[in-house]
């Protein structure tokens, strides 16, 4: 999703993922844990998020090492819950993955 | 991007919040950094609180919680 002055009035829950920032001609990229964005009717956009860092403070090793990790925990899950909690893990370290890769 | 309207996201149908599932996100996302960033962003995930329990309109003794985050 894209945003530029004039968007549509929107209300978007985020996923796990990257949101690039263009100022000018200045990018920058942050890795967003997960929150909303409001897109006002005056072209104010709003970010909310519990976590938003700039993807070059993640470390691609522990990425990598919590993405197996869950991987794991995923295919060893049993209650409903567990299973969630991998999922969850399993999305949120494959979205940093390619955050660092892509 | 339709739906049943069922089980909407998987989380919530094990009976998870969003407020739960947004700090498990946050928390993953934590312990994913580079310090110095990671002991600041750890800071952010410690709570300390006071809760009490009500009964017949009257608080129990309150008792303190506090550690790093989780539920």
């Amino acid at each position: 999703m894209g945003v530029l002055p004039g968007h549509v009035p929107t209300i978007a829950e985020l996923k796990p993922g990257v949101m690039t920032v263009h100022e000018g001609t200045d990018v920058s990229k942050y890795f967003v844990s997960s929150g909303f964005a409001f897109i006002h009717a005056n072209s104010v956009a709003d970010v909310i998020a519990v976590e938003a860092v700039p993807v070059d403070h993640l470390d691609s090793n522990l990425v990598q090492k919590g993405l197996a990790e869950f991987t794991q925990k995923l295919g060893s899950a049993s209650t409903d819950l567990e299973k969630a909690e991998a999922q969850i893990g399993v999305d949120v370290y494959s979205a940093m993955n390619s955050a660092l890769t892509g | 991007m339709a739906s049943s309207g069922a089980a909407g996201p998987f989380w919530r149908a094990a009976g998870m919040t969003y407020v739960s599932y947004s700090n498990k996100c946050a928390s993953m996302v934590r312990s994913c950094l580079k310090e110095p960033h990671r002991t600041e962003a750890l800071e952010r995930e410690k709570v300390h609180f006071s809760i009490s329990k009500w009964v017949d309109g009257k608080p129990e003794k309150p008792s303190i919680r506090e550690g790093t985050g989780g539920d």
